[in-house]
């Protein structure tokens, strides 16, 4: 039925089997977008959010997308940059999964401001001292960069790539691609780091505030790294999610291996740095300001020690080492297993640094904080997953994301 | 930045005479045209600019002693008293503001956009967020103040020092062909409200103001911590979570060494260390 | 033309660019941006010329002067007015929030009438006509006394208007409601004769002996009491405070002694004891003592033995000498009784013996001491003119001693005791104890005249309600009340027109008698209630009308006090509290929640801690001692003898173990979604005790157990 618009040499599901799957998601993502609409016509008492919790899930979804996103930025800057030739057989995939990761942002943030309408006010009224002007300005830019690297794949489907204009367009924007690679690695860079800071600027919370470099707290450093370094992790386990749904090998080994590598030293760094920054913030800063380290992981229900060590050492220091070591990285089942820990490892970061910011108290006399959140502000989370799942989908039947799908699988459409 | 003439608007509260009795919340809540809704026993999610916070000192019967602490937004100078508040600081549009001359943080509510990261930035949770869109009951509104603007939903407000009553006073003042504001011209909703007595307002920044002359403000920074400036002199005065470096401009005073002690927050053993540095007259 | 696709797709990009660079997009999103700052549910106060209003709240007995500020005529906020001579500038919570009072979602608009349970709007001429036909036929009847009234006070001329409509008619029940006033004058007349009460000079006392009295918790003039508790800190008064609970005025007072509930009257008696003992009373003073001072000395002496009295409060008997000594030895000391506001159920006998601690040190009458002073003689009524029914009815003998016990009467009896009953500013159907006896009395009355502002608990069990004006928009005097020293009488004035259909509860009883015709139209012989109100004030009408209040007295009454102890040489018996169970249950003051009528606006109950009230849910403050194992925040059953409630323990480390406590003035029935339905009313869990002396309730707590509910 859609055989014309489907890559040279590809197979794929049928054309009504690919439909039921989107509209199973496409229910998903209906949900999503009617809690969306409650939020945006009766406002923000639809969430579970109160003035302790002006921060919650959304932004912690918004930080974590961004920051397992954080691949799509990476990968190019490896592969457009340092020219590592390998990489272009994932990038585009990557570069997929940064456009989704980021859209999902940005419309997390529409549901998530107070004022929508308004939200224009941010560039127009721009406070230069704030953390979140910087990650707006940044990340807007960023988006229009993927969104231009995103442009060239979508030409290259068969249909389009046939009108000359567009053929020859998508092969020129191939060949300046190294520019805006590099801009995207810079403007990545920037609101990456922001996002840490967003945390770390907070001085009037201890468990978040950071020392720093110049403007720039530790935590702007840390975010940045966290993302380039779990961001490959989220883009291999993507891929194998895709190989698993489509049964099919999508992408060598020899470059997953090569991802994975580079990943785990950049975790293992960014795991000691991680590391000597708690030490400091725990022996130094907080206690400066009057705050034994147990005052933020005790007398509380939820947040214990053991978040510390899940995030730190279990989805830190493992993924790390198992990734740098050469038998375990190249075993199949440990390295999703260090990409899936990888993850978490990240996302969790991203909660802490969110939520159990706002859920210590700070005033002696105040108390913990709490918080479960409601129906619709899951709903507007699971909402841009369904929509990263529709657009994968969709991409993937269309578009030749993967270069080396023909040849991994030649054999096999040969032999059926 | 600070001129000459700089007013730096503040407040002392006398917790030993506060009998936690509301009325400061509730002048404050009818001075501002704050709303209400069927259920406030959400304290998470309840407008009130001056909250009353119940202090305790955690011993049992019947050595257990209580007091009242009420809480305005603190008008924070920010780190070394720069004017960068913590939450000045991270409103991405410039909707909430430092006043260099009157040392006031406002919120502009049409230009706040609803991202909430000043309240997140806040340790006193002195901001609040309009979850909801301010309704009153059918004929009620006939009493709410133009002075103020009902705010939308969607936006963050908080204690303005009345403001509005400083501009009704500096007003005042231009008509009479003077630049001075007398101390009793410009006085917020919650001062004239206190039954007891416990709340004065004032200049801090100017000598003949009470404020002033209980607070006896140091114009130097600690000397343990560069960030505070503007440390009470008087030992009975202190501010809270001072050693954040926020530099309010509310001081509270107590007689009772647990009440001035659950102010900030203290390593083992360190409040008895720092007790004695606390108001120390190190620049007299 | 042909549109072939590379056409199309020239337009179509051309169409997006222009549009984009067009300023179609930047006017369309300023427009959006600006439509938010105006939505029309967002409501816009009309701004106009600013003026001010003087009047005099009526919210609870303290009496403050306000100051309202206006826009173009419309009340927008109230506050202390700063030469008002009770208060001083300054205001409770409940004052300010005073214009919510008169947009309150249940104010009665118009006159009501009730058919088969249901309400029907009536004209006032009906309403009046319908009154007035009901108490035609009672004359008729020859059985004026038939006709009771409750009023929340006998001070002032509104109050002195249904007395007088009252005596007119040919009835002697006209009853108040329980206030401090009334036990204060209860205990001056038993102490020292009638037409006299009592004041407390808080603002030059030098130690201040409180039995339980929240001096910051709403007793007496609040306004006024916050100011004293203020100054005495600056003037270094002491300050003790005893109480089973530490409520606010405890942890302001330099000491909190800790008691156990009800037994206050002994342990004054057990310092009267000690003062007599030690020889440390005034001997001055004593000479005006009469009636039994050694009959006195040697019953407490033999039956309040200190040991005794240490083990029945639970205080040490070291501590109730040494409190007792300072205090006697103390230069301007005062003992002040009144638990909480002062209003609730409690003893005669614990007044007169704290007050009787008073009259020993002999500071009476003078600065920083307690004042015993006549009653407020200010008004001066015309005798109202009676005829032979009339007279008849007047002097029959009073149904009952207080509110309390006629309710508690109607309910028990089978023949009707009362045919039509008068309530004017009282919500006796919530505040009395009991509240289901009350409500259940009340449908016994066969006609129930309600004269109130809102449609409260009372109002939903009248037949007709007579909606009256509130203090913002009418005339009346406002004299001070309980426990203030001196005596200032304020003018409420009108700051606004009224809002709805209401009138002046004055007019409304001089319409109602004209309308009797006869000798109640000759007893109510004033065109209006303004004329009437100038013609009963003839002496302080002036200042009144000047400046808004007249200071009738002020400083120490003069002339010598003769104080009488027969009433505690018989040394009557102390009120225990109903039931056997372990826990004794307390209701608790709490200065954010009104606790009689009108009830507390939603500003007031928004103030409410939740540790008093978490949704609909309300709390009791226990001692986790006392917990039994059960969890702070957990849902328990509080069982009393009156009956059972629902509600969430809160840990107060501050409450004596033993006694359990419940704030006072939540769990409405009414119709105000903002304010009703909130928690549980305390008084459902209490029956009244009458004290045979005085006829008012005693019942100040009751034995109550928990369970895990």
């Amino acid at each position: 039925m859609d055989a014309a618009l489907i890559p040279e040499g590809a197979k794929r599901c049928s054309f009504p089997k690919f439909m039921l799957g989107i509209a199973i998601v496409g229910a998903v993502l209906l949900w999503g977008v009617y809690a969306m609409l409650l939020c945006w016509f009766k406002g923000l008492n639809q969430t579970n959010m109160n003035d302790y919790y002006g921060f919650a899930l959304w932004i912690w979804a918004d930080l974590a997308v961004i920051a397992v996103g954080g691949g799509a930025f990476f990968t190019g800057l490896l592969k457009y940059i340092l020219k590592i030739d390998e990489l272009k057989n994932i990038i585009n995939f990557a570069v997929i999964i940064g456009f989704i990761c980021y859209s999902s942002a940005l419309l997390i943030l529409a549901i998530d401001i107070g004022q929508p309408l308004r939200g224009w006010f941010i560039f127009w009224h721009a406070n230069v001292h704030s953390m979140l002007t910087e990650v707006a300005f940044c990340l807007s830019l960023y988006f229009a960069v993927l969104t231009i690297e995103f442009i060239p794949n979508i030409l290259e489907n068969r249909q389009l790539n046939k009108v000359p204009f567009f053929h020859h367009l998508a092969h020129n924007m191939h060949g300046t691609m190294a520019i805006f690679a590099a801009t995207g690695a810079f403007l990545s860079f920037f609101h990456q780091g922001s996002l840490g800071g967003v945390a770390g600027v907070l001085y009037g919370r201890p468990f978040a505030v950071r020392e720093g470099l110049l403007i720039w707290p530790w935590t702007f450093f840390l975010f940045t790294w966290s993302a380039a370094a779990f961001g490959p992790c989220f883009t291999l386990l993507v891929t194998r999610i895709t190989e698993a749904v489509t049964g099919k090998k999508l992408v060598k080994d020899n470059v997953v291996h090569l991802l994975a590598k580079i990943s785990g030293w950049m975790i293992c760094t960014y795991i000691i740095a991680k590391i000597i920054d708690t030490i400091y913030w725990a022996t130094v800063t907080a206690p400066g300001l009057g705050f034994e380290m147990s005052h933020f992981y005790t007398n509380n229900s939820f947040y214990g020690y053991w978040i510390l060590v899940t995030e730190v050492i279990i989805c830190g220091v493992i993924p790390g080492i198992l990734l740098i070591n050469k038998t375990t990285r190249e075993n199949h089942s440990l390295r999703l297993l260090a990409i899936i820990l990888g993850v978490i490892g990240v996302c969790l970061n991203r909660w802490v640094m969110v939520l159990q910011v706002v859920a210590v108290p700070v005033m002696p006399f105040d108390t913990w904080a709490l918080y479960i959140p409601s129906w619709q502000e899951v709903a507007t989370t699971i909402l841009p997953v369904a929509y990263g799942i529709i657009l994968i989908a969709v991409t993937y039947r269309y578009l030749p994301v993967f270069p080396q799908e023909r040849e991994l699988n030649q054999s096999k459409a040969q032999e059926s | 930045m600070q001129d000459k003439k700089a007013h730096k608007f503040g407040m002392v509260i006398d917790l030993d005479k506060c009998t936690g009795c509301g009325s400061c919340t509730v002048s404050c809540m009818a001075e501002n045209n704050i709303p209400f809704k069927e259920d406030e026993s959400d304290k998470k999610d309840s407008i009130t600019w001056m909250r009353v916070y119940k202090l305790t000192n955690g011993k049992s019967f019947p050595d257990t002693q209580t007091a009242y602490l009420p809480r305005p937004c603190q008008h924070c100078g920010g780190k070394g008293d720069h004017g960068h508040s913590p939450c000045v600081s991270v409103c991405p549009a410039t909707a909430t503001d430092y006043g260099y001359d009157t040392g006031i943080v406002s919120q502009i509510y049409t230009r706040c956009f609803g991202c909430r990261y000043c309240m997140v930035s806040c340790p006193y949770h002195a901001r609040y967020f309009n979850w909801w869109d301010p309704v009153w009951p059918e004929g009620m509104e006939k009493y709410l103040s133009p002075n103020v603007s009902p705010r939308m939903r969607g936006v963050v407000e908080k204690c303005s020092f009345c403001y509005h009553r400083y501009q009704l006073a500096r007003e005042q003042a231009y008509y009479n062909e003077t630049d001075e504001i007398p101390e009793d011209a410009y006085q917020t909703a919650c001062t004239t409200a206190c039954p007891a007595g416990a709340i004065i307002f004032g200049d801090l920044n100017n000598p003949s103001h009470r404020v002033h002359q209980i607070v006896k403000p140091d114009p130097h920074p600690d000397p343990l911590n560069h960030d505070v400036v503007g440390k009470s002199r008087n030992p009975k005065v202190f501010r809270l979570l001072e050693r954040l470096g926020t530099n309010p401009k509310v001081y509270y005073m107590s007689e009772k060494e647990w009440i001035r002690k659950v102010g900030d927050s203290y390593l083992d053993g360190e409040w008895d260390k720092m007790k004695n540095h606390h108001g120390s007259a190190s620049h007299d | 033309m042909k549109v072939d696709r590379r056409s199309f797709l020239g337009l179509g990009l051309g169409a997006v660019a222009g549009i984009a660079i067009s300023p179609v997009g930047a006017k369309l999103t300023d427009d959006s941006s600006i439509w938010t700052q105006n939505w029309p549910w967002t409501p816009v106060p009309p701004d106009g010329k600013i003026t001010y209003g003087q009047s005099v709240c009526t919210l609870c007995p303290g009496t403050c002067g306000i100051n309202v500020r206006k826009i173009d005529g419309r009340p927008v906020k109230i506050e202390g007015q700063d030469t008002y001579p009770v208060n001083n500038g300054g205001a409770c919570l409940h004052g300010i929030a005073g214009l919510q009072y008169l947009y309150d979602p249940c104010r009665v608009k118009t006159p009501l009438k009730k058919n088969n349970g249901r309400f029907e709007p009536i004209s006032w001429e009906e309403a009046i006509t319908l009154v007035a036909g009901r108490l035609g036929k009672i004359r008729e009847n020859q059985r004026p006394d038939s006709l009771a009234c409750i009023t929340d006070t006998n001070l002032g001329s509104v109050p002195g208007l249904f007395s007088h409509f009252m005596t007119a008619f040919g009835s002697p029940n006209h009853f108040t409601m329980q206030t401090l006033e009334s036990w204060l004058t209860q205990t001056a007349q038993t102490l020292h004769g009638s037409g006299h009460t009592l004041g407390f000079d808080l603002d030059n006392a030098d130690f201040i002996l409180s039995f339980g009295a929240g001096i910051i918790e709403g007793w007496g003039s609040p306004v006024a009491c916050f100011k004293a508790n203020s100054g005495r800190m600056q003037r270094g008064a002491k300050f003790y405070q005893i109480e089973p609970r530490l409520s606010n005025t405890a942890a302001t007072a330099d000491k909190w002694i800790p008691i156990h509930p009800g037994t206050e009257a002994d342990l004054a008696m057990a310092m009267c004891g000690i003062l007599l003992q030690e020889n440390l009373f005034d001997p001055e003073f004593a000479a005006g003592f009469r009636g039994g001072l050694n009959r006195f000395n040697a019953m407490v002496q033999q039956k309040y033995p200190v040991d005794q009295v240490a083990a029945i409060t639970g205080i040490s008997a070291a501590d109730i000498k040494k409190t007792a000594i300072a205090f006697a030895k103390a230069k301007m000391p005062v003992a002040v009784p009144g638990k909480g506001r002062g209003d609730g159920a409690q003893s005669l006998k614990e007044f007169a013996a704290i007050h009787t601690l008073n009259c020993l040190t002999g500071n009476i009458n003078k600065k920083g001491g307690t004042f015993v002073k006549p009653v407020p003689g200010y008004l001066a009524f015309p005798d109202p003119v009676q005829d032979a029914v009339a007279r008849d009815g007047a002097a029959q003998e009073k149904l009952a001693g207080s509110a309390q016990e006629l309710v508690t009467k109607i309910h028990q009896s089978d023949a009707p005791v009362v045919d039509t009953l008068f309530v004017y500013s009282a919500n006796p159907c919530y505040s009395l104890n009991d509240p289901m006896q009350t409500r259940a009395a009340f449908e016994k009355i066969p006609f129930v005249v309600n004269f109130t502002s809102f449609m409260d608990e009372t109002a939903l069990a009248s037949d007709v309600i007579l909606p009256i004006s509130t203090f913002l928009e009418r005339f009346e005097d406002v004299p001070s009340k309980a426990g203030f020293a001196g005596l200032v009488v304020g003018l409420a004035q009108p700051v606004v027109d009224p809002v709805f259909d209401t009138r002046s509860p004055g007019d409304a009883l001089i319409h109602l008698a004209k309308t009797l015709g006869g000798t109640m139209g000759d007893s109510f012989d004033w065109p209006d209630y303004k004329t009437c109100l100038k013609s009963l004030v003839p002496g302080i009408w002036n200042d009144l009308s000047k400046s808004g209040y007249a200071v009738v007295s002020q400083g120490p009454p003069a002339g010598r006090v003769r104080t009488d102890f027969a009433f505690l040489a018989e040394n009557p018996s102390t009120i225990q509290p109903q039931g056997d169970a372990d826990l004794t249950l307390v209701p608790i003051d709490d200065m954010r929640v009104a606790s009689t009528a009108p009830a507390s606006s939603p500003f007031a109950i928004k103030t409410v801690s939740d540790r008093v009230i978490k949704n609909r849910d309300m709390f009791v403050e226990i001692n986790p001692k006392t917990a039994n194992g059960l969890k702070d925040g957990g849902f328990v059953t509080v069982t009393t003898p009156a009956g059972s409630a629902k509600v969430r323990l809160n840990f107060n480390e501050g409450i004596m173990p033993g006694v359990i406590g419940m704030v006072k003035g939540l769990g409405h029935t009414f119709d105000n979604r903002y304010v009703a339905g909130k928690g549980v009313n305390v008084h459902e869990l209490i029956s009244p005790v009458i004290e045979p002396g005085s006829g008012l309730d005693a019942a100040f707590g009751v034995k109550a157990s928990i369970s895990k509910a």
